[in-house]
Protein backbone atom coordinates (compact mmCIF):
# COMPACT_ATOMS: atom_id res chain seq x y z
CA UNK A 1 0.00 0.00 0.00
CA UNK A 2 2.72 2.40 1.06
CA UNK A 3 4.62 1.36 -1.86
CA UNK A 4 2.18 2.24 -3.91
CA UNK A 5 1.58 5.46 -2.83
CA UNK A 6 5.46 6.93 -2.48
CA UNK A 7 5.15 4.90 -6.79
CA UNK A 8 2.74 7.70 -7.37
CA UNK A 9 4.19 10.39 -5.80
CA UNK A 10 7.12 9.85 -7.72
CA UNK A 11 5.15 9.53 -10.71
CA UNK A 12 4.03 12.97 -10.07
CA UNK A 13 7.09 14.35 -9.06
CA UNK A 14 8.05 12.75 -12.56
CA UNK A 15 5.63 14.78 -14.70
CA UNK A 16 5.88 17.90 -12.96
CA UNK A 17 7.59 20.33 -15.28
CA UNK A 18 9.15 23.11 -13.91
CA UNK A 19 8.20 26.61 -13.25
CA UNK A 20 9.53 27.91 -16.49
CA UNK A 21 7.92 25.79 -18.88
CA UNK A 22 4.76 26.05 -17.25
CA UNK A 23 4.92 29.89 -17.69
CA UNK A 24 5.80 28.77 -21.33
CA UNK A 25 3.66 26.67 -22.36
CA UNK A 26 0.77 28.27 -20.73
CA UNK A 27 2.10 31.50 -22.49
CA UNK A 28 1.85 29.85 -25.71
CA UNK A 29 -1.97 28.78 -25.15
CA UNK A 30 -3.00 32.36 -24.15
CA UNK A 31 -1.31 32.91 -27.91
CA UNK A 32 -2.83 30.31 -29.59
CA UNK A 33 -6.14 31.36 -28.41
CA UNK A 34 -5.61 35.02 -29.51
CA UNK A 35 -4.36 33.96 -32.86
CA UNK A 36 -7.79 31.92 -33.29
CA UNK A 37 -10.39 33.85 -35.02
CA UNK A 38 -12.74 35.46 -33.29
CA UNK A 39 -16.16 33.88 -34.88
CA UNK A 40 -14.96 30.52 -33.63
CA UNK A 41 -13.29 31.80 -30.07
CA UNK A 42 -16.95 33.75 -29.43
CA UNK A 43 -18.70 30.16 -29.35
CA UNK A 44 -16.76 29.57 -25.92
CA UNK A 45 -18.00 32.50 -24.94
CA UNK A 46 -21.57 32.60 -26.05
CA UNK A 47 -21.39 28.76 -23.78
CA UNK A 48 -20.38 30.39 -20.87
CA UNK A 49 -23.33 32.23 -21.43
CA UNK A 50 -25.33 29.22 -22.12
CA UNK A 51 -24.55 27.32 -19.11
CA UNK A 52 -24.88 30.22 -16.48
CA UNK A 53 -27.08 31.99 -18.15
CA UNK A 54 -30.37 32.11 -15.20
CA UNK A 55 -27.48 33.37 -12.24
CA UNK A 56 -26.13 35.72 -15.04
CA UNK A 57 -29.51 37.77 -15.27
CA UNK A 58 -30.48 37.23 -11.67
CA UNK A 59 -31.52 40.66 -10.25
CA UNK A 60 -32.82 42.14 -13.41
CA UNK A 61 -35.52 44.44 -13.82
CA UNK A 62 -37.08 42.32 -10.41
CA UNK A 63 -37.50 45.88 -8.41
CA UNK A 64 -39.44 47.19 -11.64
CA UNK A 65 -41.80 44.76 -12.20
CA UNK A 66 -43.28 43.83 -8.77
CA UNK A 67 -44.22 47.02 -8.03
CA UNK A 68 -47.64 46.85 -6.45
CA UNK A 69 -50.77 46.54 -8.86
CA UNK A 70 -53.25 49.09 -8.90
CA UNK A 71 -57.02 48.07 -9.97
CA UNK A 72 -58.31 51.19 -11.17
CA UNK A 73 -59.60 50.73 -14.81
CA UNK A 74 -58.13 54.44 -15.21
CA UNK A 75 -54.49 52.75 -14.11
CA UNK A 76 -52.20 52.69 -16.17
CA UNK A 77 -48.21 52.00 -15.19
CA UNK A 78 -45.60 53.72 -16.32
CA UNK A 79 -43.91 51.24 -18.47
CA UNK A 80 -46.77 50.38 -20.07
CA UNK A 81 -47.09 53.73 -21.20
CA UNK A 82 -44.06 54.90 -22.55
CA UNK A 83 -44.46 51.14 -24.12
CA UNK A 84 -47.47 52.70 -25.90
CA UNK A 85 -46.23 56.21 -26.19
CA UNK A 86 -43.36 54.68 -28.62
CA UNK A 87 -45.17 52.43 -30.32
CA UNK A 88 -47.36 55.63 -31.12
CA UNK A 89 -44.46 57.34 -32.64
CA UNK A 90 -43.57 54.58 -35.02
CA UNK A 91 -47.00 54.37 -36.31
CA UNK A 92 -46.97 58.13 -36.88
CA UNK A 93 -42.94 57.68 -38.83
CA UNK A 94 -44.67 54.93 -40.45
CA UNK A 95 -47.84 57.18 -41.34
CA UNK A 96 -45.59 59.96 -42.34
CA UNK A 97 -44.07 57.64 -44.62
CA UNK A 98 -46.99 55.93 -46.51
CA UNK A 99 -47.96 59.56 -46.53
CA UNK A 100 -44.94 60.39 -48.59
CA UNK A 101 -45.37 57.20 -50.48
CA UNK A 102 -49.02 57.65 -51.82
CA UNK A 103 -48.12 61.14 -52.96
CA UNK A 104 -45.09 59.89 -55.10
CA UNK A 105 -47.68 57.25 -56.16
CA UNK A 106 -49.20 59.82 -57.22
CA UNK A 107 -47.33 61.02 -59.54
CA UNK A 108 -44.87 58.40 -61.03
CA UNK A 109 -46.13 55.07 -61.36
CA UNK A 110 -43.93 53.32 -58.84
CA UNK A 111 -44.80 49.96 -57.81
CA UNK A 112 -44.15 49.34 -53.83
CA UNK A 113 -41.57 46.49 -53.23
CA UNK A 114 -43.22 44.46 -50.53
CA UNK A 115 -41.05 42.47 -48.57
CA UNK A 116 -42.54 41.20 -45.10
CA UNK A 117 -41.13 42.46 -41.92
CA UNK A 118 -40.65 39.14 -39.40
CA UNK A 119 -39.70 39.67 -36.19
CA UNK A 120 -37.85 37.00 -33.60
CA UNK A 121 -38.52 37.45 -30.29
CA UNK A 122 -35.54 37.10 -27.92
CA UNK A 123 -35.02 37.10 -24.30
CA UNK A 124 -31.36 38.81 -22.88
CA UNK A 125 -29.66 36.31 -21.11
CA UNK A 126 -26.85 38.49 -19.73
CA UNK A 127 -26.41 42.36 -19.78
CA UNK A 128 -22.80 43.49 -20.66
CA UNK A 129 -21.42 47.51 -20.80
CA UNK A 130 -22.97 48.95 -23.99
CA UNK A 131 -24.07 44.92 -25.33
CA UNK A 132 -26.95 42.56 -24.76
CA UNK A 133 -26.49 38.72 -25.05
CA UNK A 134 -29.86 37.19 -26.67
CA UNK A 135 -31.15 33.56 -26.83
CA UNK A 136 -31.31 33.86 -30.07
CA UNK A 137 -29.02 32.98 -33.25
CA UNK A 138 -28.45 31.56 -36.62
CA UNK A 139 -30.62 29.26 -36.22
CA UNK A 140 -33.12 31.87 -35.84
CA UNK A 141 -32.31 33.72 -39.10
CA UNK A 142 -30.21 35.87 -37.15
CA UNK A 143 -27.36 37.32 -38.67
CA UNK A 144 -25.07 40.53 -38.14
CA UNK A 145 -26.38 44.09 -38.89
CA UNK A 146 -29.89 43.48 -37.94
CA UNK A 147 -31.78 45.68 -36.32
CA UNK A 148 -32.97 45.14 -32.46
CA UNK A 149 -36.20 46.43 -30.76
CA UNK A 150 -36.72 47.13 -27.07
CA UNK A 151 -40.23 48.67 -26.09
CA UNK A 152 -41.21 48.78 -29.54
CA UNK A 153 -37.54 51.30 -29.71
CA UNK A 154 -34.69 50.34 -31.46
CA UNK A 155 -31.64 49.57 -29.40
CA UNK A 156 -28.91 48.44 -31.13
CA UNK A 157 -28.27 45.70 -33.84
CA UNK A 158 -26.94 42.34 -33.72
CA UNK A 159 -23.36 42.07 -33.57
CA UNK A 160 -21.60 37.99 -32.87
CA UNK A 161 -24.11 35.51 -34.04
CA UNK A 162 -23.60 31.95 -33.14
CA UNK A 163 -26.24 29.27 -33.58
CA UNK A 164 -28.07 29.97 -30.54
CA UNK A 165 -26.94 32.70 -28.86
CA UNK A 166 -26.15 36.41 -29.99
CA UNK A 167 -24.82 39.97 -28.63
CA UNK A 168 -26.62 42.79 -29.83
CA UNK A 169 -24.33 46.30 -29.85
CA UNK A 170 -26.38 48.71 -28.24
CA UNK A 171 -26.55 52.80 -29.45
CA UNK A 172 -24.79 53.85 -26.25
CA UNK A 173 -21.82 51.66 -27.98
CA UNK A 174 -19.13 53.97 -29.32
CA UNK A 175 -18.94 51.28 -31.95
CA UNK A 176 -22.63 51.68 -33.42
CA UNK A 177 -22.85 54.14 -35.93
CA UNK A 178 -26.37 54.09 -37.42
CA UNK A 179 -27.86 56.30 -40.33
CA UNK A 180 -30.85 58.20 -38.78
CA UNK A 181 -33.50 60.19 -39.61
CA UNK A 182 -34.35 63.33 -36.97
CA UNK A 183 -37.74 64.21 -37.62
CA UNK A 184 -38.93 68.07 -37.94
CA UNK A 185 -42.47 68.29 -37.19
CA UNK A 186 -42.42 72.36 -38.14
CA UNK A 187 -41.54 71.67 -41.35
CA UNK A 188 -42.58 68.20 -42.05
CA UNK A 189 -39.31 66.39 -43.21
CA UNK A 190 -36.37 64.36 -42.11
CA UNK A 191 -32.77 65.52 -41.61
CA UNK A 192 -30.66 62.93 -42.16
CA UNK A 193 -27.47 61.95 -40.17
CA UNK A 194 -24.90 59.55 -38.66
CA UNK A 195 -25.26 58.84 -35.25
CA UNK A 196 -22.58 57.29 -32.63
CA UNK A 197 -22.79 55.79 -29.39
CA UNK A 198 -21.31 58.30 -26.77
CA UNK A 199 -20.41 55.51 -24.51
CA UNK A 200 -22.16 56.53 -21.04
CA UNK A 201 -26.45 56.19 -21.73
CA UNK A 202 -27.00 58.06 -25.10
CA UNK A 203 -25.34 58.85 -28.01
CA UNK A 204 -24.35 61.66 -30.58
CA UNK A 205 -25.74 63.21 -33.81
CA UNK A 206 -22.81 64.43 -35.60
CA UNK A 207 -21.93 66.82 -38.62
CA UNK A 208 -25.45 67.87 -38.86
CA UNK A 209 -25.41 71.32 -40.28
CA UNK A 210 -26.40 74.09 -38.37
CA UNK A 211 -29.16 75.44 -41.15
CA UNK A 212 -31.13 72.70 -40.44
CA UNK A 213 -33.96 73.53 -37.67
CA UNK A 214 -33.13 71.23 -34.92
CA UNK A 215 -34.88 71.75 -31.25
CA UNK A 216 -34.69 69.95 -28.19
CA UNK A 217 -37.25 67.19 -28.22
CA UNK A 218 -37.40 66.30 -32.23
CA UNK A 219 -37.48 62.60 -32.38
CA UNK A 220 -34.64 60.76 -33.94
CA UNK A 221 -35.52 57.38 -36.14
CA UNK A 222 -33.40 54.48 -37.51
CA UNK A 223 -33.13 55.28 -41.20
CA UNK A 224 -34.31 52.74 -43.50
CA UNK A 225 -31.75 50.29 -44.80
CA UNK A 226 -32.01 47.90 -47.76
CA UNK A 227 -32.30 44.37 -46.06
CA UNK A 228 -32.46 45.45 -42.94
CA UNK A 229 -35.33 47.59 -42.16
CA UNK A 230 -37.63 48.91 -44.73
CA UNK A 231 -39.64 52.01 -42.26
CA UNK A 232 -38.44 54.40 -40.11
CA UNK A 233 -38.37 53.10 -36.10
CA UNK A 234 -37.82 55.13 -33.26
CA UNK A 235 -34.48 55.17 -31.32
CA UNK A 236 -35.47 58.46 -29.33
CA UNK A 237 -35.50 61.97 -29.02
CA UNK A 238 -32.88 64.75 -28.93
CA UNK A 239 -32.05 65.65 -25.32
CA UNK A 240 -29.40 68.51 -26.18
CA UNK A 241 -28.89 70.43 -29.60
CA UNK A 242 -26.24 72.93 -29.04
CA UNK A 243 -23.49 74.53 -31.36
CA UNK A 244 -20.17 72.01 -31.49
CA UNK A 245 -17.64 73.69 -30.26
CA UNK A 246 -14.69 72.40 -32.39
CA UNK A 247 -16.72 73.41 -35.84
CA UNK A 248 -19.18 76.14 -35.43
CA UNK A 249 -21.17 75.70 -38.38
CA UNK A 250 -22.50 71.90 -37.49
CA UNK A 251 -24.88 71.60 -34.48
CA UNK A 252 -23.62 68.83 -31.52
CA UNK A 253 -26.56 66.89 -30.85
CA UNK A 254 -27.26 64.55 -27.99
CA UNK A 255 -29.83 61.86 -28.40
CA UNK A 256 -31.56 59.91 -25.14
CA UNK A 257 -33.03 56.67 -26.27
CA UNK A 258 -36.07 55.69 -25.47
CA UNK A 259 -34.89 52.27 -23.98
CA UNK A 260 -34.06 52.09 -20.32
CA UNK A 261 -30.69 49.72 -19.95
CA UNK A 262 -32.36 47.98 -16.74
CA UNK A 263 -35.61 48.06 -17.26
CA UNK A 264 -35.95 45.81 -21.11
CA UNK A 265 -36.15 41.85 -20.12
CA UNK A 266 -37.24 40.69 -24.07
CA UNK A 267 -36.51 42.19 -27.17
CA UNK A 268 -37.45 41.77 -31.09
CA UNK A 269 -34.47 41.34 -34.21
CA UNK A 270 -36.45 42.74 -37.70
CA UNK A 271 -35.96 39.90 -40.12
CA UNK A 272 -36.56 40.90 -43.12
CA UNK A 273 -37.42 37.86 -45.16
CA UNK A 274 -36.72 37.00 -48.63
CA UNK A 275 -39.45 38.07 -51.08
CA UNK A 276 -41.25 34.80 -52.75
CA UNK A 277 -40.91 34.53 -56.47
CA UNK B 1 -3.54 24.29 -2.63
CA UNK B 2 -7.11 22.25 -3.12
CA UNK B 3 -7.19 22.68 -7.24
CA UNK B 4 -10.83 22.17 -7.17
CA UNK B 5 -12.13 24.43 -4.28
CA UNK B 6 -10.02 27.28 -6.62
CA UNK B 7 -11.70 26.12 -9.44
CA UNK B 8 -15.20 26.46 -7.64
CA UNK B 9 -14.00 29.78 -6.50
CA UNK B 10 -12.92 31.27 -10.27
CA UNK B 11 -16.13 29.86 -11.78
CA UNK B 12 -18.24 31.89 -9.17
CA UNK B 13 -16.30 34.89 -9.85
CA UNK B 14 -16.49 34.72 -13.13
CA UNK B 15 -20.17 34.49 -12.91
CA UNK B 16 -20.52 36.81 -10.65
CA UNK B 17 -18.12 39.05 -12.66
CA UNK B 18 -20.54 39.09 -15.63
CA UNK B 19 -24.33 38.51 -13.83
CA UNK B 20 -26.35 41.78 -13.20
CA UNK B 21 -25.51 41.67 -9.69
CA UNK B 22 -22.57 43.37 -10.00
CA UNK B 23 -24.38 46.30 -11.83
CA UNK B 24 -25.51 47.19 -8.11
CA UNK B 25 -22.02 48.17 -7.52
CA UNK B 26 -21.50 50.28 -10.94
CA UNK B 27 -21.00 53.70 -10.27
CA UNK B 28 -21.41 57.07 -13.05
CA UNK B 29 -23.18 56.38 -16.24
CA UNK B 30 -20.14 54.82 -17.09
CA UNK B 31 -21.07 51.80 -15.35
CA UNK B 32 -18.03 51.47 -13.65
CA UNK B 33 -17.71 47.86 -11.95
CA UNK B 34 -15.14 46.59 -9.46
CA UNK B 35 -12.84 43.29 -11.34
CA UNK B 36 -12.87 41.15 -8.63
CA UNK B 37 -11.04 39.02 -10.70
CA UNK B 38 -8.19 41.43 -10.76
CA UNK B 39 -8.44 41.56 -6.69
CA UNK B 40 -8.04 37.40 -7.26
CA UNK B 41 -5.16 37.91 -8.84
CA UNK B 42 -2.82 40.02 -6.59
CA UNK B 43 -4.13 37.89 -3.70
CA UNK B 44 -3.10 34.56 -4.72
CA UNK B 45 -0.26 35.80 -6.51
CA UNK B 46 1.60 37.02 -3.31
CA UNK B 47 -0.12 34.76 -0.90
CA UNK B 48 0.96 31.32 -3.04
CA UNK B 49 4.03 30.36 -4.13
CA UNK B 50 5.36 31.33 -7.13
CA UNK B 51 5.04 27.70 -9.06
CA UNK B 52 0.65 27.85 -8.01
CA UNK B 53 1.13 31.65 -8.68
CA UNK B 54 1.87 30.85 -12.19
CA UNK B 55 -1.52 28.50 -12.34
CA UNK B 56 -3.72 30.62 -10.55
CA UNK B 57 -2.73 33.46 -12.79
CA UNK B 58 -3.58 32.06 -16.14
CA UNK B 59 -6.71 30.01 -15.08
CA UNK B 60 -7.50 33.80 -13.61
CA UNK B 61 -6.27 35.42 -17.20
CA UNK B 62 -8.88 32.74 -19.23
CA UNK B 63 -11.71 33.39 -16.67
CA UNK B 64 -11.78 37.20 -17.39
CA UNK B 65 -11.73 35.90 -21.21
CA UNK B 66 -14.63 33.99 -20.71
CA UNK B 67 -16.51 36.37 -19.10
CA UNK B 68 -15.62 39.19 -21.72
CA UNK B 69 -16.03 38.27 -25.54
CA UNK B 70 -12.16 38.02 -26.56
CA UNK B 71 -10.76 35.16 -25.94
CA UNK B 72 -6.62 35.85 -25.16
CA UNK B 73 -5.47 39.09 -23.95
CA UNK B 74 -6.54 38.90 -20.86
CA UNK B 75 -4.93 34.76 -20.40
CA UNK B 76 -1.32 36.13 -21.56
CA UNK B 77 -1.98 39.42 -19.62
CA UNK B 78 -3.06 37.99 -16.21
CA UNK B 79 0.17 35.36 -16.64
CA UNK B 80 2.80 37.34 -17.31
CA UNK B 81 1.66 40.43 -14.68
CA UNK B 82 0.60 37.38 -12.02
CA UNK B 83 4.14 36.24 -12.73
CA UNK B 84 6.30 39.35 -12.58
CA UNK B 85 4.05 39.82 -8.98
CA UNK B 86 4.92 36.76 -7.42
CA UNK B 87 8.65 37.73 -8.44
CA UNK B 88 8.28 41.00 -6.67
CA UNK B 89 6.77 39.52 -3.64
CA UNK B 90 10.14 37.70 -2.66
CA UNK B 91 11.78 41.49 -3.18
CA UNK B 92 9.02 43.52 -1.53
CA UNK B 93 6.62 41.24 1.40
CA UNK B 94 3.39 43.57 0.07
CA UNK B 95 2.29 43.00 3.97
CA UNK B 96 0.03 45.67 4.44
CA UNK B 97 -3.28 46.73 3.28
CA UNK B 98 -2.42 50.17 1.36
CA UNK B 99 0.82 48.33 -0.49
CA UNK B 100 -1.44 45.11 -1.32
CA UNK B 101 -4.23 48.05 -2.93
CA UNK B 102 -1.37 50.25 -4.39
CA UNK B 103 -0.52 46.62 -6.75
CA UNK B 104 -4.14 46.09 -7.64
CA UNK B 105 -4.53 49.68 -8.82
CA UNK B 106 -1.26 49.72 -10.29
CA UNK B 107 -1.92 46.17 -11.63
CA UNK B 108 -4.62 46.68 -12.90
CA UNK B 109 -4.42 49.42 -15.13
CA UNK B 110 -1.22 47.79 -16.52
CA UNK B 111 -3.46 44.55 -17.50
CA UNK B 112 -5.87 46.17 -19.35
CA UNK B 113 -3.60 48.19 -21.03
CA UNK B 114 -2.13 45.63 -22.69
CA UNK B 115 -5.02 43.63 -22.85
CA UNK B 116 -6.77 46.45 -24.84
CA UNK B 117 -3.95 46.17 -27.19
CA UNK B 118 -3.90 42.63 -27.85
CA UNK B 119 -7.31 43.06 -28.16
CA UNK B 120 -7.27 45.48 -30.78
CA UNK B 121 -5.39 42.90 -33.02
CA UNK B 122 -7.95 40.37 -32.28
CA UNK B 123 -11.00 41.80 -32.35
CA UNK B 124 -10.34 45.71 -32.71
CA UNK B 125 -14.43 46.39 -32.47
CA UNK B 126 -14.18 45.14 -28.71
CA UNK B 127 -11.10 47.27 -28.11
CA UNK B 128 -13.02 50.43 -27.03
CA UNK B 129 -11.89 50.96 -23.10
CA UNK B 130 -11.17 54.40 -22.80
CA UNK B 131 -8.43 55.56 -20.09
CA UNK B 132 -10.51 56.69 -17.84
CA UNK B 133 -11.99 53.46 -17.60
CA UNK B 134 -9.11 51.83 -17.06
CA UNK B 135 -7.97 54.04 -14.09
CA UNK B 136 -11.78 54.00 -12.84
CA UNK B 137 -12.10 50.72 -12.58
CA UNK B 138 -8.48 50.17 -10.99
CA UNK B 139 -9.07 52.56 -8.35
CA UNK B 140 -12.37 51.42 -7.84
CA UNK B 141 -11.21 47.56 -7.53
CA UNK B 142 -8.38 48.82 -5.18
CA UNK B 143 -10.55 50.66 -2.68
CA UNK B 144 -12.88 47.91 -2.59
CA UNK B 145 -9.98 45.85 -1.30
CA UNK B 146 -10.05 47.56 1.79
CA UNK B 147 -13.42 45.81 2.12
CA UNK B 148 -13.05 42.42 1.34
CA UNK B 149 -10.13 41.70 2.01
CA UNK B 150 -11.19 39.77 4.82
CA UNK B 151 -13.48 37.68 2.39
CA UNK B 152 -10.67 36.60 -0.10
CA UNK B 153 -7.97 35.89 2.78
CA UNK B 154 -10.99 33.64 4.42
CA UNK B 155 -12.08 31.87 1.17
CA UNK B 156 -8.00 31.61 0.89
CA UNK B 157 -7.46 29.69 3.22
CA UNK B 158 -10.65 27.66 2.69
CA UNK B 159 -8.32 26.12 -0.85
CA UNK B 160 -5.38 25.63 1.54
CA UNK B 161 -3.42 28.56 0.47
CA UNK B 162 -1.69 28.41 3.72
CA UNK B 163 -1.59 32.28 4.84
CA UNK B 164 -2.64 33.54 8.57
CA UNK B 165 -1.88 36.99 7.56
CA UNK B 166 -2.19 38.26 3.93
CA UNK B 167 1.74 38.30 2.46
CA UNK B 168 3.04 35.69 5.43
CA UNK B 169 3.11 32.59 3.05
CA UNK B 170 3.99 29.83 5.13
CA UNK B 171 3.47 26.82 2.48
CA UNK B 172 6.98 26.74 -0.05
CA UNK B 173 9.01 27.56 2.46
Amino acid sequence: MENGYSHRLMAQAKFKPSKLTLFISLLLTGFIFLLIPQNITSKINFAFIDIFGFFLNIGTSAAYYQAPENHSPFFVPRHEHNRLQVAYRNLQAQYLEQKQQIEELGRVRMSEPDPTTGLMLAKIVNRRKNEFIINRGSNDGLRKGQYVLGDNAVIGCIEQVSADISSVKLISSPACRLHVKISAPDVQTYFNGTMQGDDKDGAKIMNVPKKYQIKVGHLVYAAPKAGFLQSPRIIGEISRCVTDRSNPVVWDISVKPYYEFENITNVAVIIMKAEPD
Amino acid sequence: MKWWRFTFLVILVAVLQTSAVMNLLSLTDMRIKPDILLILLVYFAISCDSYNAVITSFALGFAADIAGMVLGPHIISYGIIGMAIAHIRNVVLLKDTWQQALTILITGIVIQVIALILTYFKASDFARTGAFEIFAVATYSAILWFLIKWLISTAGKWMGIGVHRFGTRTDGR
